[in-house]
């Protein structure tokens, strides 16, 4: 039964765009990082994404990274947490802090990728290394998540608290 | 962009930069060092990085091997320039750059020569690059220790003049020879400037004798009732819940807590220790095996014993120098030691009454005198008996094990073990993919166990099997039993009552070796557990049945996980990994959870956990690097409360700082934590509000606890430093945190008089 419900999701997800609209957030963070990258990558940013049938649009912001970014790109994943390939460009503020945005027309597989949290946000810069042993370079990267509430550091939430491996619908 | 590499390397060899450069290099062929390198390197490697990477180099922990296959596997495509970037860049962990560049190359030079490559007439320099796999054949070549050099001799002369002085219960003893690190051999020469000024004496021994009187005996049923006042073990109760019946704190009063007294404990190395208070005394543990014993309420020192040995390195020590748990039983304390010793002395005056090592001071075959088998977990007294766990249990090819082990009280003597890896023809003995039994590593127990007395059973946590990545194991998908389980033991006996395995053939150091906590719910009997990967455990603890389990964190090392049944599926990549093939972990090491240990509030029935999120990538050898968790916000830390009946969440706050130190609840519904950034917090158990904080002088480490003397209770904790990812990741993640290298003290607060 799993697996026919599956096939059946993993069908509709390829011949189906979104049809309907949906917030995603992620906060980036730095990677990867090391004794050997920390002098190089770090920086912080926020990104926000929102569905309008099949059209992506994002938004989002950084500061303080070590070098001026380069460009930025969204990516396909496994899963959270495992790089994958890019996907599209963004466009991209060469500084150390700035802007990122860009509108994206998603296919039935990616609207299904950025619904199950296996959509990623990246950000390269200059002084960051050419590339790591397991794959392409990068300073700041965040997965798409649905919209969630962060109560903010040291609050405590009641009952029912963020948790990527819950709230995204399904993995 | 590969092609862009390869050009530089042949522009800088062009331009002579490296004379080795990308020149075709025959396998084996000479190395680019020479010999007095690899000679000089041999001695700065046993002073920087042998306490870490072991004398054969063959790694431990968060440190990966630096020879043989997993080396290889890691380094042989790269470039000698790359592999001596790393370590200047990054070691000794946490100092990287703090040795001078012709150590750093002397070091290199000797890596690469145990690892079969030959010593040839130019020097290695920081731009010699030569790819690794061209002149190092990854066969591992032990090199003779090179003659002390002269200046040496002075050292000699100390450690003969230390042991010559030192009483009979002192160090004096084989383990405590001082060994490595110039450090080492200062630390234990008592070279510490000391003319007679400080009234407690820096050498080591029994420097200040007590004369308790009136002390009251710990009996078994104190043990198995603790007196609402005392701390008697490790979590307080044998049930390992770290809850204390105190109220005089509460939540409307607890923003006048005050400190009351402070103490300093020994520097450098690693302390993560649970202070334990009887009749009035406060007893700790501080870092050379230093046990202390003070007045709980004043701060007077009563008595000292420095065990031995001193710390190998300045500064903060790797996750195997500590020891977490004390034990406390008749006139005695019990006291185990990072080297496997296990010590009682006597709780009145110190003195020593017996001492044993747990495999009796077995030594490791190559392994330039250290002994086979330590012990960082602590203890727990249970029917007249000392149990203990073991770290450091021996290596793929020889016949040693980790195992638990139960020695009288009165006399030391070994009554009981119970080995931790199932070996050919034993129940669990098929878990292992045919592996030879002395291929069958890891299961180390490094958190001491807890207790039923309803049953007479005892309940341990063990490690992974080792090597941790099962590509380097050869276990293939063998759960690998019994590592990373949870193991339920006749505590007469020892005799094996039934085995759960929370992660069979684990691959990424995700132990589920911590802490179990045994609650009843009417007729349920259960225990809770939870390990790195972040899942909370609830088993019943009469027949090992999987009762319920509940995620904490995100986690991506599992491709299903059922909460259900508990059965676990791990990625694809992960079960097909391979040497060389960088592998996401979330979470990582760190944890989920890890060492620091959840409190059971019983009024509110609350499980408060201390969890951790950051992820990594990592390499078949160990070698690492960080990301934040997904989803976190950036925040490391998290400290959430689960109902225990239903694993229900109750409330969850994040920060950016991880907790460092175990939980302590109270009846007055508080809870105690203190954090990587140096802050010591009070939470409302029922809400999670942060009621009370106070700043201290480094990172809040170690098992807060409470107690009563005099009528009025307390809450100590310590600071200290050292330790493995939990340490770890977090300083290199949190960038902004400012910590001081120092600062081991043990903090009593309380309520204004």
């Amino acid at each position: 039964m799993t697996f026919k419900f599956g096939m059946l999701a993993l069908v509709a997800g390829l011949i189906a765009a979104p049809a309907f609209a949906a917030d995603y957030q992620t906060n980036l963070g730095p990677m990867p990082l090391d004794d050997e990258t920390k002098t190089v990558i770090g920086g912080r940013g926020e990104v926000t994404a929102t569905t309008d049938g099949n059209t992506l649009t994002v938004k989002g912001t950084f500061r303080d990274m070590p070098s001026s970014a380069t460009e930025a790109s969204i990516h396909t994943s496994p899963v959270a947490g495992v790089p994958g390939a890019q996907i599209f460009t963004l466009d991209v503020t060469k500084a150390s802090s700035g802007t990122i945005s860009g509108t994206i027309k998603l296919t039935g597989a990616q609207a299904q990728a950025l619904r199950t949290g296996k959509l990623y946000v990246q950000i390269n810069s200059e002084k960051a290394p050419d590339e790591y042993p397991w794959g392409p370079k990068g300073t700041l990267w965040g997965w798409l998540f649905p919209k969630y509430t962060y109560a903010g550091p040291g609050v405590p939430q009641q009952d029912h608290w963020f948790l990527p491996q819950y709230d995204v619908p399904s993995r | 962009m590969r092609k862009k590499t390869g050009l530089l390397v042949t522009a800088a060899t062009l331009a002579g930069i490296g004379l080795w450069g990308a020149s075709a290099v025959g396998q084996n062929a000479a190395g680019p060092f020479t010999q007095a390198q690899v000679d000089a390197g041999h001695q700065a490697y046993a002073d920087a990085c042998a306490m870490c990477h072991l004398p054969d180099l063959a790694g431990t922990n968060d440190a990966p091997a630096l020879a043989g296959s997993a080396f290889m596997g890691a380094w042989k495509n790269r470039s000698t320039a790359q592999l001596y970037s790393k370590i200047a860049a990054t070691m000794p962990a946490g100092a990287g750059g703090s040795l001078s560049q012709k150590q750093y190359t002397d070091i290199v030079s000797y890596i690469l020569a145990v690892n079969g490559a030959k010593a040839g007439t130019t020097a290695f320099t920081p731009t010699t690059a030569v790819t690794i796999a061209s002149v190092a054949t990854g066969k591992v070549t032990l090199i003779a220790a090179p003659k002390p050099a002269a200046g040496n001799t002075g050292a000699t002369a100390q450690t003969a003049g230390r042991q010559e002085s030192a009483p009979a219960n002192g160090p004096g003893d084989g383990n405590a020879q001082p060994q490595g690190s110039l450090f080492a051999r200062a630390m234990a020469g008592a070279r510490i400037p000391d003319p007679g000024r400080f009234t407690v004496s820096t050498k080591p021994g029994l420097t200040v004798e007590g004369n308790i009187q009136n002390y009251t005996p710990v009996t078994d049923e104190m043990l198995r009732n603790p007196p609402d006042g005392e701390w008697l073990m490790y979590r307080r109760n044998y049930q390992g819940w770290s809850y204390s019946p105190l109220d005089q704190i509460t939540p409307e009063n607890v923003k006048s807590l005050q400190l009351k007294w402070m103490w300093s404990l020994p520097e450098n190395g690693t302390l993560e220790i649970t202070p334990l208070v009887h009749d009035g005394i406060l007893y700790v543990w501080g870092t050379g095996n230093t046990v202390q014993a003070l007045d709980a309420k004043t701060g007077e020192l009563l008595w000292e014993n420095r065990l031995g040995p001193p710390p190998r390195q300045p500064g903060p020590g790797p996750s195997t120098e500590e020891t977490r748990a004390m034990g406390l039983w008749g006139t005695n304390i019990y006291v185990n030691t990072p080297q496997g010793y296990v010590y009682a002395l006597d709780a009145r005056t110190g003195k020593q009454v017996w001492k044993t090592h747990i495999t009796d001071e077995k030594p490791i075959p190559n392994g330039n005198g250290a002994m086979f088998g330590g012990s960082t977990g602590g203890v727990i007294i249970i029917n007249g008996r000392v149990l203990v766990g073991m770290t450091n249990c021996g290596r793929k090819g020889d016949d040693n094990h980790c195992y638990i082990s139960a020695y009288d009280a009165k006399t030391g003597k070994r009554d009981w073990i119970f080995r931790t890896v199932a070996l050919t023809g034993e129940k669990g003995g098929n878990t292992w993919g045919g592996l030879p039994d002395n291929e069958r590593k890891g299961g180390e127990t490094w958190i001491a166990g807890t207790y039923d007395p309803s049953s007479n059973t005892t309940y341990w946590g063990t490690a992974q099997a080792k090597p941790w990545r099962r590509d380097l194991r050869g276990s293939g998908d063998g759960a690998t039993d019994y590592a990373n389980s949870t193991v339920a033991l006749d505590a007469d006996t020892g005799k094996l009552k039934w085995a759960y395995n929370h992660a069979p053939g684990e691959s990424l150091d995700l132990d589920e070796v911590f802490e179990r906590v045994l609650v009843d719910h009417g007729g349920e009997k259960s225990l809770l557990t939870i390990g790195k990967a972040g899942i909370l455990w609830k088993l019943d603890r009469t027949t090992g049945k999987f009762l319920g389990a509940k995620q904490t964190v995100f986690q991506n090392v599992y491709a299903g996980f059922d909460e259900k049944t508990g059965k676990v599926v791990y990625r694809q990549d992960i079960k097909d990994q391979k040497v060389d093939q960088w592998l996401s972990s979330c979470p990582g090491p760190q944890g989920g959870h890890d060492w620091q240990a959840t409190s059971y509030h019983q009024p509110s029935d609350a499980l408060i956990i201390p969890l951790s999120q950051s992820c990594v990538f990592m390499l078949g050898n160990g070698s690492q690097t960080y990301f934040e968790m997904p989803g976190t916000d950036g925040n490391n830390g998290r400290l959430s409360a689960y109902r225990a009946r239903d694993l229900k969440p109750l409330w969850s706050f994040q920060q950016r700082s991880p907790f460092l130190t175990g939980v302590v609840s109270t009846k007055g519904n508080l809870a105690f934590v203190g954090d990587f950034d140096r802050v010591f917090r009070a939470v409302d158990t029922r809400n999670g509000k942060t009621l009370w904080t106070t700043r201290l002088g480094t990172t809040v480490q170690g098992y807060p606890i409470s107690f009563m003397v005099g009528g009025k209770q307390y809450i100590a904790v310590t600071t200290g430093l050292g330790g493995g990812s939990p340490q770890l990741k977090p300083s290199t993640l949190l960038r902004e945190v400012k910590r001081p290298p120092n600062g081991y003290n043990l903090f009593v607060f309380g309520l204004p008089d």
